[in-house]
């Protein structure tokens, strides 16, 4: 899944990732190493590009400032995205449903909720204000993939979502399956998601991670953090 | 973060991009305005004026000037936007000493109420350059904050 995000990050873009973001921070780690070393990496710790030695387990250890050149508070983090000028975020969610709409608030009434969520940290702002949003989940069955959220969290330009099943492309008329990862097949997906699955025109299997990019994902990430969030 | 910039600035409301077609505004009270210019339809957050900030710091002086290392965070807008300010300092230092290069200085003493000489002020979690996350210590916290009786508990053995 780190990998399948990395790939989408796009060479010059500058890319956010949200708090607690094992997955996409360590996704635009893995761009830059890879095919993309133009990107610009915001960590929401507060460093421009950073190096940390080790991959931190938390989004806002010190670590994150190791390498860069300048220190962002999160002020100015949210300014930049409100003018506009931050092209890509790679943000985690609990609920996607059918039209690309993010749920991480609560389950059920937001009055009585069954279970109350996080909460979206901006994401209500960040989904209008930056150009593209990758949203990732790590679990694929039809509770996080339903065919209408509870409550709106977030909408508007999402680009793509990755689960460990499958990439979904948000098209004017909703989600449709551009990607099926190693393993999966359209069948598969179906059963486990929450409305009806299409596939895109161009729907492919997803190539397995290269020799290259498994080895820099585990120079990255010795300590495999990015297997915590599927426990 | 918008709520806080328009108490920071004395205004009443703040303008912010988004929110379109979400949830969100209705639980929150933001309405929409149109703007005066171009008569589109925008959200305005209420300011919220906090009557205490607290923030914890590597160095303050006794009057309550102090610097941040590492990323602010929210910190400096949170002063910025409350009545008064508390800071809990990991050394206090000599005002001579901050003196020395003033522009390392994040936040006044003018609006600064107290000063409480705290180190270790910020376990479990990380003060950059001092310590990092205790994630032990994260947990046991959680673990004390399930009920009113074991967080009392968990604070009263707390230095």
């Amino acid at each position: 899944m780190v990998v399948a995000l990395a790939r989408l990050a796009r060479d010059g873009e500058l890319a956010g990732h949200g708090v607690n973001s094992v997955l996409g921070s360590l996704a635009l780690l893995l761009a830059r190493r890879l095919h993309a070393p133009g990107l610009r990496h915001l960590a929401i710790g507060g460093g421009l590009d950073p190096t940390p030695p080790r991959l931190p387990a938390s989004s806002s250890s010190s670590a994150w400032l190791a390498g860069s050149p300048v220190v962002l508070s999160n002020v100015d983090f949210y300014q930049l995205a409100l003018r506009g000028r931050i092209d890509l975020m790679m943000l985690g969610c609990v609920q996607v449903d059918a039209r690309g709409r993010i749920n991480s608030t609560v389950i059920g009434p937001f009055d009585r909720p069954a279970v109350r969520l996080p909460g979206g940290g901006g994401a209500a702002v960040l989904f209008q204000v930056v150009r593209r949003v990758v949203v990732y989940r790590t679990r694929h069955d039809p509770r996080a993939l339903p065919a209408a959220v509870d409550f709106v969290t977030a909408c508007g330009n999402l680009d793509r979502v990755v689960t460990p099943l499958a990439i979904f492309r948000a098209t004017p008329d909703g989600l449709r399956v551009e990607g099926l990862m190693p393993g999966a097949t359209l069948e598969t997906v179906a059963r486990q998601t929450g409305f009806p699955v299409v596939p895109t025109a161009d729907c492919a299997p997803v190539p397995p991670p290269t020799i290259d990019e498994l080895a820099a994902l585990e120079a990255l990430d010795p300590d495999r953090l990015r297997e915590l969030d599927f426990k | 973060m918008t709520g806080l910039r328009a108490a920071s600035l004395g205004a009443p409301f703040e303008a912010v991009p988004g929110f379109k077609g979400t949830d969100l505004p209705a639980t929150a009270d933001f309405r929409t305005v149109k703007d005066p210019w171009t008569g589109e339809e925008v959200y305005v957050v209420p300011a919220l004026r906090p009557q205490w900030a607290i923030l914890h710091v590597q160095e303050s002086d006794a009057r309550g000037n102090a610097r941040i290392y590492g990323s602010p965070g929210y910190d400096l807008l949170m002063a910025q936007a409350a009545d008064r300010v508390i800071l809990t300092a990991e050394r206090i230092v000599p005002t001579e000493e901050l003196a020395r290069m003033p522009e390392l200085t994040r936040v006044s003493e003018l609006t600064v109420a107290a000063v409480v000489e705290a180190p270790g002020g910020a376990r479990p979690g990380d003060c950059h350059g001092c310590y990092g996350v205790d994630e032990a210590g994260v947990r046991r916290y959680l673990e004390a904050s399930r009920s009113a009786e074991s967080l009392r508990a968990y604070l009263a053995a707390t230095p």
